[in-house]
C-alpha cells in the first residue's frame, strides 16, 4: 500500500514536476495582466489601424509612391524605416510602403512591451512577497517562468493577429501578407519576451532585468539602422543581428516576401527560453545569478541632503540616457554625410524643387534626428518622475516626509533631476551628432549648426517632463498619463507629414513649436514661450505635490 | 503641562470609507501614551496626519504647537518616527539609510548611532532588499532613537522585532522617557503598552472611545474576583455591582464593578473568606471590553460582557 502510494507520488512527480500548477498560473497571470495586454493590444492594433487609413489618404497614387522613393532612399532615412528592396515595390502597392515605413518602430513599440511584461510577472513577483506565497503552495519550481513564457506567447500570437487585421484591406495587403506583418510582431514580442526571460535570472531586481532587455533592445535597434543603411537592397548582414532586422528581412507584400526570418524568431527564442528554465533551477529563489556584494556601514560624505539621496537613487537614469542618446546620435550622424548623395546624382531642375521645398535633405533629414534624440531623452525624464511615484507607493518615501523634508525636497527634488536627466540627455545626443555629423560631412563648419539644432529642442522636452510632474502632483494613480502625451507626440512628430496629420491634432505637441532648424530660421521666440510654459508646469506641478496627500501601501 | 499632541474632532476620509470619525486625542509634554486598537481602526491614520502626510478633511490637529499640515518640514526637526511597515532602499545599506536620514535633520550623533547598532545587534552593510522585517524595523528604530528628537511618533514599531529585541526597545523607550520626551506608542501588544505607557487611548472606527491613565480606566472597569467561602451566601447575584457570577457550591467567581468593591467585600467577610483572589482587569480584558460586540459579532465569547 506504501509503496502503490509512493509509486504513484512518484509518476504524478515524474508527469508534471517542476511544472506542476503551470495552469493554473497561466490563468492567474491573465487574470491580473488583463489591462495591460488589452492597453497594448489596442494601442498597438490601433496605432497600425489609424495610420494605415491615413495613408491611404495620401498616399493612394502609385505615381506619388514611387516619387517619395527620391527622398526616402538614402542610407539615412533608410537606416530609419527599413532596407532598401522595400522601396523597389513602392509602386507595387501601398502596402509595402506603409510596412517599409512602419515596420521598425511598431515592433520597437512591441518590443518594450514583452520586456514589461516578463518583468512584472517574474521578477517583480521575486523582489516582493508574491512569489514566495506562490512559491509555497503545490507548483512547480518552473512553473511561474513556464506560466510567465506561456502567456508571453499566447499574448504575441493574438497581438499578431490583431496587428495584422487592422492592415488587411489596406491596398495591397492581402491576407497572407497581413499575417506575415501581424506575425512578424508577434516573433519579435516573443524573441524580447525569451531575451527578457535569461535576464530575470541574471538580474536581482526588476529594475535591473529591465534595464538589461532594454539594452538588448538599443543593440537591436543599432544593428537594424546599421544593415538598413547598407546600399544593398536586402540589408547587410547586420540585420541579422537584430530581432526587428529579422521582421523587416521579412519583405512582406512584396513579392519577394517570405516567413524565413519568423522561423529563425521562434529558434532563437526557443533557445533563449531553453536557457531560462535551465538557469531558473541553478540560482536560489530571491537572488539573481550575480550575487549582491555588501554595502558601505556608514554613508559618503556627498550623500547628505534629499536632492543627493533622490540623484543617487535615480543615477542609473542618467547614465542610461546619457549612453542611449550617445549610440543613437552617434549612429545617425554615421549616415548623415550620405544623405545628400543621391541630391548630386540628380538633374539640376529636379534638386532646385527640393531646395525650394526649404532646405537641403541633409538639413531636413538633421532636423528629423533632432527630434528622434528629444523623443528619446524626454524617455528618460519620465522614468525619472516614475522613480518618485515609485517611492512613495513602495513607502519608502514615508521615512523622508516623516524628516524635516518639505514637499518641495520631496518627491519635489525629483523634477529637477528628472529635468537635468533628459537635458544632459538631449546635450550628449547633440554633441555626438555634430561630432560625428560633421566629420561624416567632411566640413567642420557644421557642427554648431548641428548642435544647436539639437539643443532648441530643450524647451519642448521641458515641457514634456514638467507635464509629467503635472500629472505626478494632481493625478498620482494615473501613471500612464505620464506616457500617453510621448507617445502622441512621436506619432505627430515623426509621421505627421506621411498621414498628413492636421493642424489642430498636431498644435497640442510642444515639438511643432521648435523651430525645423536649420530648414527654417532660428525663431527665438516660439523657444521662449516654450520655457515659460514648462516653468508654469512645473509650478503648478509643485501646488499639486504640496497639496496631496501621499499615499503610502 | 502643555499638550504636545493635540487633535479635536479629526476627520479623514478615502473616497466612501471614514477612517477617522472627530477624534479626539491629547498627549502632554513628557508622556509615554499608548496607542490602542485594532487593525483598521485609524492609528495610522492619525498618525499620518499628525506628519502632515495626509490632509485632513475636518477638525484641526496641533503637534508640539503649530500647525502638523502647513508646518510640516519645520515641526519634522523635532519629530522622530518611526513606521509599522518599513521599506528600505535596495540599493542602499542599513547604515547609509540611518545617515542619510539622521543628516536630512541636521546631522547624527555618531557615537549614539553605533551604540544603538549594537544594542539592536543589526549589521549596518547589509543593502536595503537583503534585511529581513525585522532587520528593516530596526534600522528606522536606530534611525529614529540616534535624533534628538523631542516627540518620537512610533507605529507598531516591535510588530517584526523578537521578544528580545522587543525587551531591548522597551528599554530603549525608557530611557528617552527618562530624558523628558515625549512618546506616542501605537500598538497591540497590550504587555508592551501597560509596561511603558502611563497613559492610554483606545481607537475605535475612528474615535477615541477611552483614554485615561491605567489606574483610571481600572477604577471605571471590574475586577475578577475568585473567593471560597466558609459558609454560603444569599442574594450576591442581586447587587447591582457584581456581574456574571457562578457558583459551585462554595466556591465564587465574578465581576465586580469598582465602585461596589466595598460593599461586596464586606458582605464577603461576614460570610467568612477561606480564600480570595481579586484581580484589576489587565489592559488586555480593558480593551476587549471596547470591542466586545465586534468579538461577539466574530464568534468570540467575551468573558467580560453582560
Amino acid at each position: 500500500m506504501a509503496t502503490a502510494t509512493a509509486e504513484r507520488s512518484r509518476l504524478k512527480e515524474g508527469r508534471l514536476g517542476t511544472l506542476a500548477g503551470t495552469g493554473k498560473l497561466l490563468r492567474f497571470h491573465a487574470r491580473r495582466t488583463r489591462v495591460f495586454l488589452i492597453g497594448w493590444f489596442a494601442g498597438l492594433a490601433g496605432m497600425n489601424a489609424v495610420i494605415a487609413a491615413s495613408l491611404a489618404g495620401v498616399y493612394s497614387d502609385p505615381s506619388s509612391r514611387i516619387e517619395s522613393t527620391a527622398t526616402y532612399d538614402t542610407p539615412a532615412i533608410r537606416s530609419m524605416t527599413g532596407p532598401g528592396l522595400y522601396l523597389d515595390h513602392y509602386g507595387d502597392s501601398l502596402a509595402v510602403m506603409y510596412a517599409h515605413q512602419m515596420i521598425l518602430w511598431s515592433t520597437l513599440m512591441t518590443a518594450v512591451m514583452f520586456i514589461l511584461l516578463i518583468t512584472r510577472l517574474t521578477r517583480a513577483d521575486e523582489e516582493t512577497s508574491r512569489l514566495e506565497v506562490i512559491r509555497s503552495l503545490p507548483v512547480g519550481r518552473r512553473a511561474d517562468l513556464a506560466a510567465a513564457v506561456w502567456l508571453a506567447v499566447l499574448a504575441g500570437l493574438a497581438l499578431g493577429l490583431l496587428v495584422g487585421l487592422s492592415v488587411l484591406g489596406m491596398d495591397g495587403a492581402d491576407f497572407g501578407g497581413a499575417m506575415l506583418y501581424g506575425l512578424a510582431h508577434a516573433a519579435v514580442g516573443i524573441t524580447f519576451a525569451a531575451i527578457t526571460a535569461v535576464a530575470v535570472q541574471i538580474a536581482n531586481y526588476s529594475s535591473t532585468s529591465n534595464a538589461l532587455g532594454f539594452s538588448a533592445l538599443g543593440f537591436g535597434a543599432l544593428m537594424s539602422m546599421a544593415g538598413s543603411a547598407a546600399e544593398d537592397p536586402e540589408g547587410s548582414a547586420a540585420l541579422w543581428l537584430s530581432p526587428f532586422g529579422w521582421a523587416q528581412k521579412t519583405f512582406a507584400f512584396t513579392p519577394e516576401q517570405t516567413w524565413t526570418p519568423v522561423l529563425v524568431s521562434a529558434v532563437v527564442a526557443a533557445a533563449l527560453f531553453w536557457l531560462a528554465f535551465a538557469l531558473v533551477a541553478k540560482r536560489d529563489f530571491g537572488q539573481g545569478l550575480r550575487s549582491s556584494r555588501p554595502g558601505r556601514s556608514a554613508a559618503g560624505s556627498g550623500l547628505s541632503s534629499i536632492g543627493a539621496l533622490s540623484f543617487r537613487l535615480s543615477r542609473g537614469v542618467l547614465w542610461a540616457g546619457t549612453i542611449t542618446l550617445l549610440l543613437l546620435s552617434s549612429s545617425y550622424g554615421a549616415v548623415l554625410g550620405s544623405a545628400d548623395d543621391f541630391l548630386d546624382s540628380m538633374p539640376e531642375a529636379q534638386q532646385e524643387v527640393f531646395d525650394q521645398a526649404g532646405g537641403t535633405v541633409t538639413e531636413s533629414f538633421l532636423a528629423t534626428i533632432s527630434l528622434v534624440d528629444a523623443f528619446a531623452a524626454v524617455i528618460f525624464g519620465l522614468l525619472v518622475i516614475g522613480r518618485a511615484r515609485k517611492e512613495e507607493v513602495g513607502g519608502r518615501g514615508e521615512l523622508l516626509a516623516a524628516g524635516p523634508v518639505p514637499r518641495s525636497g520631496w518627491p519635489g527634488s525629483y523634477l529637477p533631476i528628472a529635468m537635468i536627466t533628459a537635458s544632459v540627455s538631449v546635450l550628449v545626443g547633440a554633441l555626438g551628432l555634430a561630432t560625428v555629423g560633421a566629420s561624416s560631412l567632411e566640413d567642420g563648419s557644421y557642427f554648431g549648426e548641428i548642435l544647436t539644432a539639437g539643443l532648441i529642442h530643450l524647451p519642448a522636452v521641458w515641457v514634456m517632463v514638467a507635464f509629467a510632474f503635472v500629472c505626478l502632483g494632481w493625478l498620482p494613480r494615473a501613471g500612464w498619463l505620464r506616457w500617453l502625451p510621448l507617445v502622441y507626440v512621436f506619432v505627430a512628430g515623426y509621421f505627421g507629414d506621411l498621414i498628413d496629420l492636421p493642424q489642430a491634432a498636431r498644435a497640442v505637441s510642444p515639438f511643432e513649436y521648435v523651430p525645423s532648424y536649420p530648414v527654417d530660421d532660428l525663431d527665438w521666440l516660439p523657444l521662449i514661450v516654450l520655457a515659460a510654459v514648462a516653468a508654469a508646469l512645473a509650478a503648478f506641478g509643485y501646488a499639486g505635490v504640496r497639496r496631496r496627500d501621499l499615499q503610502f501601501d | 503641562m502643555t499638550a504636545v499632541i493635540h487633535t479635536e474632532k479629526l476627520v479623514k476620509r478615502f473616497g466612501h470609507v471614514t477612517a477617522l470619525d472627530g477624534l479626539d486625542l491629547e498627549v502632554s509634554e513628557g508622556q509615554t501614551h499608548g496607542f490602542l486598537g485594532p487593525n483598521g481602526a485609524g492609528k495610522s491614520t492619525t498618525i499620518r496626519i499628525l506628519l502632515g502626510m495626509l490632509r485632513a478633511d475636518g477638525g484641526t490637529a496641533r503637534l508640539l504647537g503649530s500647525d502638523p499640515w502647513s508646518e510640516a518640514a519645520e515641526l519634522h526637526r523635532r519629530i522622530a518616527y518611526v513606521p509599522g511597515d518599513v521599506a528600505l532602499w535596495p540599493s542602499l545599506s542599513g547604515g547609509e539609510t540611518i545617515d542619510v536620514l539622521g543628516r536630512l535633520r541636521g546631522g547624527i550623533d555618531k557615537s549614539k548611532r553605533d551604540q544603538l547598532l549594537e544594542r539592536f545587534d543589526l549589521d549596518p552593510r547589509k543593502k536595503g532588499r537583503s534585511y529581513s522585517k525585522g532587520n528593516r524595523q530596526k534600522v528606522a528604530l536606530v534611525a529614529a532613537f540616534a535624533s534628538d528628537a523631542e516627540l518620537f511618533l512610533l507605529d507598531e514599531p516591535t510588530s517584526g522585532l523578537d521578544p528580545l529585541m522587543a525587551a531591548v526597545f522597551n528599554e530603549v523607550v525608557r530611557e528617552v522617557a527618562a530624558e523628558g520626551k515625549t512618546v506616542l506608542l501605537s500598538s497591540h501588544v497590550m504587555s508592551e503598552v501597560e509596561a511603558l505607557c502611563e497613559k492610554v487611548s483606545i481607537i475605535r472606527k475612528g474615535l477615541v472611545v477611552e483614554t485615561g491613565t491605567l489606574a483610571e480606566m481600572r477604577h471605571f472597569s471590574r475586577s475578577e474576583v475568585r473567593a471560597t467561602l466558609k459558609k454560603p451566601i444569599r442574594g450576591l447575584g442581586d447587587h447591582e455591582g457584581v456581574h456574571n457570577l457562578k457558583e459551585d457550591g462554595l466556591e465564587l467567581h465574578f465581576q465586580v464593578d469598582s465602585g461596589a468593591l466595598d460593599d461586596v467585600l464586606t458582605q464577603l467577610a461576614v460570610a467568612g473568606i477561606a480564600s480570595l483572589t481579586c484581580e484589576p482587569p489587565s489592559l488586555e480584558e480593558l480593551f476587549l471590553r471596547y470591542y466586545g460586540d465586534e468579538l461577539a459579532s466574530a464568534g468570540v465569547p467575551n468573558g467580560n460582557g453582560d
